[in-house]
């Protein structure tokens, strides 16, 4: 049996509500939260419609409001779940992000166009800092990760979260999402015209959407965990999908093939039917695109079956990250209270017509009702492609563990910049037309891409090529990516914002805003290779490019997928490098670039299509430390490393080399003590004295260099490590 | 304005705002099909920049006009304030 994931705390602050009750209260009784927009202005807009949070009491005004939105419901999930300190202090943080740092990117800029230094901004503008600062106000040192796939990334926290407990990484996840209302969003989705004129009404005007924001947060637990010290449990997480539809940068599949498919992926690990499903809180963002593509997914998967679907966003608005976690809270209320929330917004004139689209499945309209609910799911669908579904049981619910198979590297890809060309201790990657034709990407794929789209787009078809895979119909939807990155697509979104510091929010660009989203460079990457498979991005610091690799070996043992990509990748740029002798992140390090790329494998596929096989993954293990005393950093890198090697059932003795890419400044020493008191003797190596810091990239890079090694026999076994905000990721190869 | 510089400046905006190679973009260069393929977001780009630079909105304006640099010449000429 697998182990079961169940709902033991909710929190929640979102236009609707500042807490769970007054939230849920809304929710039911179909009050709105959208009105006039009043965090910025939107003169020349032809809309002015947000739902905005307005709360005296948000904590921790040092960081950025992603991460404070995120640390109030936080607040309210560990006292909802009522865990003791030292219950609270082993627990991990998974919280996904479309947006990240915006809000403090827009203040550090506008400061700066006033004349006016706000250097305390830069530490918060990465998606990376959500998560450690959550942990660090709250004082959680267990696994940390920040999912930033758009508007899918709240739903798929909480799936990431049931499957860290599922590998052993803990046992209590604070899981959600989180995003503010910013400049940025709204310039973009006005750039794109999606915004709507009136408040959104999903499946009803179909005219747009409306901009919100919030965070909602569940304690996702161990059910033995949970029962052992007496949880109250809501909900049980019965099952979840992750997919890519591989056909748009911004619009979905029209044909709904992928919404449809990872709502069968859903349905799947769970093992229950269509029919099972009482009530569908569906993605209902209210674009024409969007609510014609799930009208038809909804129709195909559900018609015939006694189902209810409403959009909550119709209260909410789009809460981009926090989305599919605010809907989750949702979800999960209605699954414990036997209440089906609706869609406000109709008139009797929508209501008579509704039926036209609507066919015979239930749309709950206007007023909330009361129903039986033994299943529920709850769906969001992504820029970048990336869709997600996960279904909530009221009762306990037991699926099959699949048979674990060994996974293997079969392929890399590795663009990095030489340090040795550095300029001004900065060090670039330079990528022309003729880089990007001679692997067969055409003009109006290329073009699209910023830098950070460029380099994971070489170095993943640079992976595929080395693995000497070919993507067909048979394979598309068993070929998945995670990305790690630490400070995504900084350029293009710093680039975007400057341009609405400057002229206001009319002045989006709709070109660049795709790309601001994090998981723009996977998603066309996915578009590009056709890849439909499990996908994310992950941003937490450096280690990031080594955490993609453990978490895409966590995907391998799911069984939906046989292939999965794991990459490393940052940008370099004059912005970049700006930031970071700014905040000093980077040391006195050279600044690189680049983008590094494995290819990850069943043995099984591997044997099937007789690949080469590099190395074989042994063990890995991921920890944090919140930055106390009682658990520092130097002992978070300790345990990872105990821990992978436990996991690898090998001795510290039996391991040949080392791959460290540990941190810049003081705290690298330590970690390098660490590893000199486990391995006496043994070489460390570092990439990045050839290669500049490239970050994310340079983290995975080890992944690659320690596998190549291995398949060189120049050694037997590898353990490779790596750092980033707070967090450690230690991988054994063999 | 005369003609020509409309369409330098329409061609700067192209490889500023679009990222196209500025080797391909001759006057007579097909924008949305044959090797540029530019879509649905690219055309929203062009009419921004279009109405920020000649105060000319081809908002829901026929595709035809959207053909290639010389098309969005003749209709900015046609549709600008004197």
């Amino acid at each position: 049996m697998k182990k079961r994931c169940v709902i033991t705390g909710l929190g929640i602050i979102c236009p609707v509500g500042n807490d769970l009750e007054e939230s849920w209260n809304s929710i039911i009784s179909g009050k709105t939260g959208l009105a006039k927009v009043t965090t910025f202005s939107t003169e020349g807009c032809y809309a002015d419609l947000g739902g905005e949070v307005f709360c005296d009491n948000l904590p921790a005004p040092e960081y950025d409001r992603s991460a404070r939105l995120c640390i109030k419901a936080a607040e309210e999930a560990l006292h909802d779940a009522d865990l003791n300190s030292e219950e609270r202090s082993q627990a991990g943080v998974i919280v996904g992000s479309c947006i990240g740092g915006a809000v403090s990117i827009d203040e550090y800029m506008t400061a700066q166009k006033e004349g006016a230094e706000n250097d305390s901004r830069i530490p918060n503008m990465a998606a990376s800092s959500i998560a450690n600062h959550t942990a660090a106000y709250l004082n959680l040192n267990g696994v940390t990760a920040n999912i930033v796939n758009a508007c899918a990334a709240g739903t798929m926290s909480i799936a990431y979260a049931c499957d860290l407990i599922r590998s052993g990484e803990g046992d209590i996840f604070l899981a959600g999402g989180t995003d503010p209302f910013s400049s940025l969003a709204f310039a973009g989705f006005h750039a794109l015209h999606a915004l709507s004129e009136e408040c959104c009404s999903p499946f009803n005007h179909s005219h747009g959407i409306t901009l919100g924001e919030g965070s909602g947060i569940l304690v996702v637990e161990e059910y033995e965990h949970a029962v052992a010290r007496g949880a109250k449990i809501y909900a049980e997480v019965a099952g979840y999908g992750v997919n890519s539809d591989a056909y748009h940068i911004t619009a979905p599949d029209p044909s709904g093939q992928g919404q449809m498919d990872v709502i069968r992926r859903a349905l799947g690990s769970a093992e229950i039917e269509p029919s099972d499903i009482s009530y569908v809180n569906a993605h209902g963002t209210g674009t024409p695109k969007n609510d014609e593509a799930e009208f038809l997914s909804l129709h195909t998967i559900f018609d015939g079956t006694d189902v209810s679907i409403s959009s909550t966003k119709s209260m909410t608005g789009h809460c981009l990250g926090a989305a599919g976690a605010v809907e989750a809270v949702f979800t999960v209320k209605a699954v414990s209270e036997n209440v089906l929330p609706p869609t406000i917004g109709y008139t009797e004139e929508d209501r008579l017509a509704l039926p036209e689209k609507a066919g015979n499945l239930d749309f709950v309209v206007n007023e909330s009702r009361n129903k039986e609910i033994a299943y529920a799911m709850s769906n969001s669908f992504a820029f970048g492609g990336t869709n997600a579904s996960i279904i909530f049981s009221k009762d306990k619910h037991e699926t099959e563990d699949g048979k674990k198979d060994k996974v293997y590297i079969t392929g890399y890809g590795k663009i990095m910049s030489d340090a040795e060309q550095a300029v001004d201790q900065v060090a670039g990657v330079t990528l022309d037309m003729k880089d990007f034709t001679e692997r067969g990407v055409k003009l109006g794929i290329f073009r699209k891409l910023d830098k950070f789209g460029q380099l994971q787009l070489v170095s993943g078809i640079d992976a595929f090529n080395s693995a000497g895979i070919q993507v067909t119909e048979e394979n598309e939807r068993r070929i998945g990516t995670i990305i790690g990155t630490s400070a995504g697509p900084v350029t293009e979104v710093s680039n975007f914002q400057k341009n609405i510091v400057d002229k206001g929010c009319t002045a989006g660009s709709a070109f660049t805003f795709p790309n601001t989203v994090y998981n723009a460079a996977g998603g066309h990457f996915s578009i590009f290779t056709g890849t439909k498979g499990y996908c994310a991005t992950v941003a937490n610091g450096t280690q990031a490019g080594l955490q993609s690799v453990a978490y895409a070996c966590d995907v391998l043992g799911k069984g939906n997928e046989d292939i999965m990509l794991a990459s490393g990748t940052d940008e370099g740029s004059d912005m970049v490098s700006y930031f970071y002798s700014h905040s000093k992140i980077n040391g006195c390090r050279i600044l690189g670039e680049g983008s590094s790329t494995v290819v990850l494998e069943t043995g099984s596929s591997a044997d099937k299509r007789q690949a080469h096989k590099y190395a074989e993954v042994a063990g890995y293990a991921l920890t944090h430390s919140s930055g106390t005393n009682a658990y520092t950093e130097t002992d978070a890198m300790e345990a990872a490393v105990v821990k992978a090697l436990a996991n690898a059932g090998m001795e510290a003795g039996q391991i040949d080399r080392i791959y460290a890419v540990t941190n810049n400044h003081e705290q690298g020493k330590n970690e390098i003590g660490v590893l000199e008191k486990h391995f006496p003797g043994k070489t460390i190596v570092d990439p990045r004295e050839q290669t500049g810091d490239c970050r994310a990239a340079s983290a995975n890079a080890i992944i690659v260099d320690a596998a190549k090694a291995i398949d060189a026999s120049e050694i037997g076994t590898a353990l490779t490590v790596s750092y980033g905000c707070g967090s450690y990721t230690a991988i054994v190869l063999k | 304005m005369n003609k020509e510089e409309v369409a330098a400046k329409i061609k700067d905006m192209l490889v500023e705002s679009l990222r196209i190679p500025e080797e391909l973009l001759s006057n007579d260069a097909e924008l949305f099909g044959g090797e540029i393929g530019l879509d649905s977001v690219d055309s929203l780009e062009i009419i921004s920049g279009i109405d920020d630079m000649f105060g000319v909105n081809m908002t829901g304006v026929d595709k035809e006009n959207f053909r290639d640099i010389n098309s969005l010449t003749n209709y900015v000429m046609e549709h600008a304030e004197a």
